[in-house]
């Protein structure tokens, strides 16, 4: 499962294959895409696979357009190929979105593992990439939204927080679900709602559990206003501060060569750490 | 602490890893008993299709939406829908059931959405059933809520049903297929040998006692074996040496199970067959085997021999236990039980249950053929 990664058509090395987790809204999207900008600004080839049935990852690099979903053409019957599903955003980022049901029906989880499944058998885009990334839900409320994890495809785990407690609760969860899973983080990123000592509260945490914190992203305006214009921060705003950290972080995630099992906190640690 | 002891209390339930029919399809038997036109399973094409087939011998339509892939992610609301409109047109049903299964109860689907939508002019009984229950005997009793829901059945009935499958999940528990961690399929003793055995005993002047407990329609067959004791000891000249017990009392159960208790005792009848004590409705096999072990106690405790067909785990041993006893059942998981239980023989009628559905009189059963074919040599 997931190996033939490593039959890189170009003989090239196996693209690094990421995921971020983290409570849901808490801006795992904005930062998969401005990411993503960030590495095609830097000249390297990009994926961006959007697993979540609202499909939302891509927009801000497809200039606020959506895309057909993988899950919409299977459901129409027809067949499909790469070209049917894969389209190139901002800077060549290739950019695919799973879909799924409207919200209340049908089993989203179900759909993430038939798309994936089904991505894999039609497009070989993802082995030419040097960065893929998954981009998943929030709340992983079952099996499927931890399938591109469970199914080999990913290779490193990351976990966004801010340094409220919920946030941070719900990154704690998904510490403990990796190792369940054999999964070792590669890392935290903190994207700041503005709490007082976030930056050491996330770095403590990141630490606690046998990890560290890469980067800290700050709450500012311009990520919504771009958004809003259906663009990431580093096409509409390149020249922001904001930017300058996605760009490091970019960096950061290309060059990390570093992943360790966690161990996740007692609640009652968390509770201490954020009081 | 106060909590601990409760726990100590519970008995852990064993965990059965033989397969065994599912909650689903016990949905679907008691939908046909409702006298339901058309029952729809909704979830895959393949789900509990062996049985499905079965009840169409039994003269009712069973058809499903069909999920695939799709409609997993999807939902299969539009799927039940249409399948709703279809069947009302294809085949005029007075009554609709539709069940559930795995499929579209973990996606959550809305069974009655989908009646309201289609709205059928004909009473619909919607059974939200999976095949995830422990016991398969809810799969009955959702049926029965939802049909009480429906008013197709009164308080009265559903209540005596609600406490026959409680005892039927005991005596399964206690001596049946739920009795045991694993039970290896048995095809029991051969019959041949056991027709032998019983003719021998009459021939001694044996006295014996013939129990029919059978399970709703499998009373067809097993009644054959009735009768074939019967004939064989008139044969012999000792026809009044036998008792017969059976659970044929046509007052009570649901209208197709009272029209099978009538039926049986029509041929019984005119067979010149008596059965000497009625022990209950053909759906009281989990508690009629207490009548019986009453009257025996009563009655009968000398007599030497016992017959006992159908759920014969059913009948305490207490009153039977200084009998010879023969039984027969058509589970085959269910001989090492009641040999454990002390039963001498114990013989199986295959494939038992297919033959019995469709059909309104006793058909032969292959041990009552062997009990005839043996006795024409004595
Ligand atoms: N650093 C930031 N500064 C300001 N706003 C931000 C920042 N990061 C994210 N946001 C905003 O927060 C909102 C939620 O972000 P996003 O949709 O990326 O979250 P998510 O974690 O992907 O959510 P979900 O779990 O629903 O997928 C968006 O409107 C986004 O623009
Ligand atoms: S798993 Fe459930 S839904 Fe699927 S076929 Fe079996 S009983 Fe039917
Ligand atoms: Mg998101």
């Amino acid at each position: 499962m997931g190996d033939d990664m490593s039959n890189n058509p170009n003989g090239q090395k196996k693209p690094k294959v990421i995921a971020i987790y983290g409570k849901g809204g808490i801006g795992k999207s904005s930062t998969a895409s401005n990411v993503a900008a960030a590495c095609a600004d830097e000249g390297y080839k990009v994926m961006i696979i959007g697993c979540d049935p609202k499909s939302d990852s891509s927009i801000t690099l497809l200039g606020g357009k959506r895309i057909p979903t993988i899950l919409d053409l299977i459901r129409s019957g027809v067949e499909i190929t790469e070209n049917d599903v894969v389209f190139e955003g901002y800077n060549g980022v290739k950019c695919v979105e799973v879909g799924g049901p409207e919200p209340g029906i049908g089993c989203a989880g179900r759909g993430i593992i038939v798309a994936i499944q089904k991505l894999k058998k039609i497009s070989t885009a993802q082995d030419i990439c040097d960065l893929v990334i998954y981009d998943v839900p929030g709340d992983i409320v079952c099996g499927g939204f931890v399938a591109p994890i469970r199914k080999g495809l990913v290779s490193e785990a990351y976990v966004l927080t801010s340094g409220e407690y919920m946030p941070l609760y719900a990154a704690n969860n998904i510490c403990r679900g990796l190792s369940k899973i054999n999964t070792p983080l590669s890392g935290v990123i903190c994207n700041a709602r503005n709490v007082s000592r976030e930056e050491e509260i996330v770095s403590k945490f990141a630490e606690e559990i046998g990890s560290e914190l890469i980067s800290f992203i700050p709450k500012e305006q311009i990520v919504q206003d771009c958004e809003r214009d259906g663009f990431s921060v580093m096409e509409k705003a390149p020249d922001s501060e904001i930017a300058q950290v996605y760009r490091n972080l970019a960096r950061a995630i290309m060059s990390r060569n570093r992943s360790v099992m966690v161990k996740a906190l007692e609640d009652e640690r968390l509770r201490e750490l954020t009081r | 602490m106060d909590k601990n002891k409760d726990k100590v209390k519970v008995k852990k339930e064993i965990s059965i890893i033989h397969p065994r029919p599912s909650s689903i399809v016990a949905a679907l038997y008691t939908l046909r008993d409702l006298n339901v036109d058309v029952a729809i399973l909704h979830g895959p094409p393949g789900c509990s299709f062996k049985h499905a087939r079965l009840l169409e011998e039994d003269g009712i339509h069973v058809v499903t939406t069909s999920l695939d892939e799709n409609g997993f992610v999807f939902g299969g609301h539009d799927e039940l829908v249409a399948l709703l409109e279809k069947v009302s047109e294809m085949f005029d049903p007075k009554l609709i059931g539709i069940v559930g299964t795995c499929v579209s109860m973990i996606i959550g689907e809305e069974l009655h959405d989908a009646v309201l939508e289609a709205n059928p002019d004909v009473p619909v009984i919607e059974v939200e059933v999976h095949a995830g229950y422990r016991n398969n005997t809810k799969g009955v009793l959702l049926a029965l809520e939802s049909a009480l829901d429906s008013g197709i059945i009164s308080e009265n009935e559903f209540d005596r049903q609600k406490d026959l499958l409680e005892e039927a999940t005991m005596v399964e528990k206690r001596h049946g297929a739920a009795s045991k961690e694993y039970l290896a399929p048995s095809r029991g003793d051969l019959k041949y040998k056991i027709a032998q055995r019983i003719i021998d005993l009459l021939k001694e002047g044996k006295r014996g006692i013939v129990i029919m407990n059978a399970k709703k329609e499998t009373g067809y067959m097993f009644a054959d074996i009735t009768v074939a004791v019967n004939e064989i000891a008139k044969q012999l000249g000792v026809g009044s040496n036998i008792i017969n017990m059976a659970n044929l009392d046509a007052t009570l159960g649901l209208p197709r199970v009272r029209h099978h208790a009538k039926c049986i005792m029509d041929d019984l009848e005119e067979r010149g067959i008596v059965i000497h004590e009625n022990i209950g409705g053909l759906d009281e096999y989990p508690i009629a085997g207490n009548v019986a072990g009453k009257l025996i106690e009563e009655k009968y405790s000398d007599y030497d021999f016992a017959v006992i067909t159908g759920v014969p785990h059913a009948i305490p041993m207490d009153s039977i236990s200084g009998m010879e006893i023969i039984s027969v059942t058509n589970g085959p998981r269910q001989v090492l039980p009641l040999k454990e239980m002390g039963h001498k023989y114990v013989i199986v009628e295959i494939d038992l249950h297919p033959k019995t559905l469709g059909i309104n009189h006793i058909v032969e059963s292959e041990f009552g053929a062997t009990l005839r074919e043996v006795a024409k040599e004595v």
